[in-house]
């Protein structure tokens, strides 16, 4: 169905502007590209632009300028049902989770097949055995399979975010967007998140865009990383690249790259 | 990042706005004090009206000279805009712009605006003790004959009992049926009364426009005027009683279910959003289930208030225990007042009790 025969990007960022309505302007002529394939990780201080990017690529935002292309589809002006149709391919997971917290997690994880679900069941809150099947098997492969009945607000905070992951695989996603996902956990259970969407990238091929402000996590998990500064694009490059100068670049010249940021 | 020049600097419409608000909340103050003073100065002037009597208060509010203050008012107002810096800070430009830097910390009394309210409050106080003609006299020295009603009511007579029972149920389920009825309506209504939900589309923005206004009027309309509006429509009768506390309802229960649509977290919403939900769905998903709680709660409170009101509906004839106490009022039969008076009082002091604990529990 989709054009990818490898030369088409997954995702193509041309000279991409966002202004918010009350005049601030958070993104600024950022142009890159993500292969397919990748796992690319967004840096830059808290304000820089980053979620503002990410939601501009699934359209929760319409950017003022530029465009995005995905899978070499133009996505930037979708609107009604072939918005829903773009966002159906790409999913996203947040730094709050996001889950429905009143509903149980079966229940949000089934959320996630909202996209290809007839309306008036999904209303009632009723879906098909086959996705409560699919969603119990990614509740397993997460490491949740008996707390399907619980409420999503019982769970602890790395649980809540796996039940997000969950529902995102549901989507049977192209593409996987995650805006600082680790960044509202303990330290402890930052790796075990992170491991979740490297397999993903790793062994199913998928391609991420990730928000990140942990420099230890970017080196270890992205393949390439874009940073970004008062909403511009200020550097690209692979991790082993990466170092103090470019440090300096991003954060300014009074930060410290402390190995045990955020421990 | 947010810099300076990227919000835009007030335009000259903006500041001409601001302006113009200073001086008509200026004026509008200025006026009503020099009225005031008007109103005193006739009050205590011992002037006699055509037919030889003292003035009442309501004559001297018919004399007052308001176009002239009005006028007076607002040169004031302008010309303590034009000097507000050797006058210092005017209500008006207080509630604007806030207060000026220097006044900030002065006791009132130190400041020209201070003495301006404190002087508008007393002002207050004399008019309204006049206006609204408080007797001390009277109220001290005139208890007898309130005896006698409160005596009756001491001494309630079983006489009524069996009929107000009867009507005390036709009221309880007066003020269910009007609440039962405005929940659907009120629910949906609440959609595109919320602020957050209708930012939009132009058409959303009109729709929520339309169901602000529309609401604001119809609360603003007491349920005793709508019970006389109905009246007329279906004839006397608890059936008008329910269409007046329904619309009341509806209204009220929209505002409150509206506000607390507005105060949602948004993220639920925009995760659903990015699984490529539909408007229903988002709502359903994202929206529902963080207000139905609150909105349990607020209905109510709503039911506490409409058992309330629909014990006086039938004042004017919207069925209930009110349409018989009305009678025995105007008759003196003090006896039968007090009975139906101890059923409405054990009526609402069960329903408060009862909604105070059905609502700790799902809060
Ligand atoms: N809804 C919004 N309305 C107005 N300004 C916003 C909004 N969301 C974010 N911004 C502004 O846009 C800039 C970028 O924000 P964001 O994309 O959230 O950065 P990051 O995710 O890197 O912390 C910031 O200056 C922020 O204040
Ligand atoms: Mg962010």
């Amino acid at each position: 169905m989709i054009v990818s025969d490898g030369v088409v990007p997954a995702i193509e960022v041309s000279d991409l502007g966002m202004v918010y309505p009350g005049g601030v302007r958070a993104l600024k002529g950022v142009s890159f590209q993500v292969e397919k394939g990748e796992f690319l990780a967004v840096l830059g201080l808290s304000g820089s632009g980053k979620s503002t990017l990410l939601r501009c690529v699934n359209r929760l935002l319409d950017p003022t300028e530029g465009s995005v292309h995905i899978f070499g589809e133009e996505v930037t002006a979708l609107r009604g049902s072939n918005l829903r149709k773009l966002r159906c391919r790409v999913a996203m997971i947040f730094q709050q989770f996001n889950l429905v917290k009143r509903q149980t997690v079966m229940t949000n994880v089934l959320s996630g097949a909202l996209g290809r679900s007839r309306l008036l069941p999904s209303l009632l809150l009723t879906f098909p055995q086959a996705e409560r099947a699919r969603a119990q098997a990614y509740l397993e492969r997460v490491g949740l399979p008996d707390r399907g009945d619980s409420r999503a607000d019982a769970l602890s905070g790395g649980q809540q975010q796996r039940v997000a992951i969950a529902r995102a695989l549901m989507q049977e996603p192209q593409l996987f967007l995650a805006d600082e996902p680790v960044a509202s956990l303990d330290p402890a259970l930052r790796h075990s998140i992170m491991r979740h969407i490297e397999i993903l990238n790793r062994e199913e091929g998928l391609t991420v865009l990730c928000s990140l402000h942990d420099i230890d996590l970017v080196t270890r998990y992205a393949t390439r990383l874009i940073a970004l500064r008062d909403g511009e694009l200020v550097w690209q490059g692979l991790p082993e690249n990466f170092d103090q100068g470019i440090f300096k670049e991003i954060y300014g010249q009074e930060a410290e790259p402390a190995s045990n940021s955020g421990y | 990042m947010r810099n300076e020049q990227d919000i835009d600097s007030p335009t000259l419409a903006a500041r001409f706005f601001a302006q113009v608000q200073v001086v008509g909340i200026d004026a509008l103050l200025v006026g009503t004090s020099f009225l005031m003073v008007e109103f005193l100065f006739l009050a205590f002037s011992g002037r006699r009206s055509a037919t030889g009597l003292l003035l009442t208060a309501e004559g001297i509010l018919d004399l007052l000279h308001y176009g002239w203050i009005a006028g007076a008012a607002v040169l004031v107002a302008i010309a303590w805009s034009a000097t507000h810096g050797i006058f210092g800070t005017s209500p008006g430009r207080a509630m604007v712009y806030g207060l000026a830097e220097e006044e900030r910390d002065l006791p009132w009394s130190q400041t020209f605006l201070g003495w301006f309210v404190a002087i508008l409050i007393q002002l207050t106080f004399f008019s309204g003790w006049l206006i609204t003609e408080l007797d001390l006299v009277s109220f001290l020295t005139k208890f007898s004959k309130a005896a006698d009603i409160l005596n009756g009511l001491m001494h309630p007579q079983a006489s009524i009992l069996h009929q107000g029972a009867v009507l005390l149920v036709q009221t309880i389920f007066l003020a269910f049926m009007a609440t039962a009825f405005a929940i659907p309506v009120a629910f949906v209504l609440s959609f595109p009364s919320a602020r957050n939900l209708t930012r939009g589309t132009w058409a959303s923005r009109l729709l929520y426009m339309a169901a602000r206004t529309g609401m604001n009027f119809v609360r603003a309309v007491e349920p005793l005027v709508w019970a006389l509006i109905f009246i007329s429509w279906v004839g006397i009768g608890p059936f008008a009683g329910v269409l007046a506390l329904w619309v009341h309802s509806v209204a009220a229960l929209t505002k409150l279910y509206s506000e607390q649509i507005e105060s949602i977290d948004t993220g639920p919403m925009d995760a659903i959003a990015a699984t490529g939900a539909t408007t229903l769905q988002i709502l359903r998903y994202g929206v529902v289930p963080q207000v139905i709680p609150p909105f349990l709660s607020y209905t109510i409170y709503r039911w506490d208030i409409n058992v309330r009101m629909s014990t006086i509906i039938g004042f004017v004839g919207g069925g209930g225990i009110g349409y018989i106490l009305k009678p025995r009022v105007d008759l003196g039969e003090w006896g039968e007042v007090g009975t139906l008076v101890l059923l409405i009082a054990a009526t609402v002091w069960l329903m408060d009790i009862a909604s105070a604990k059905i609502r700790e529990r799902i809060v």
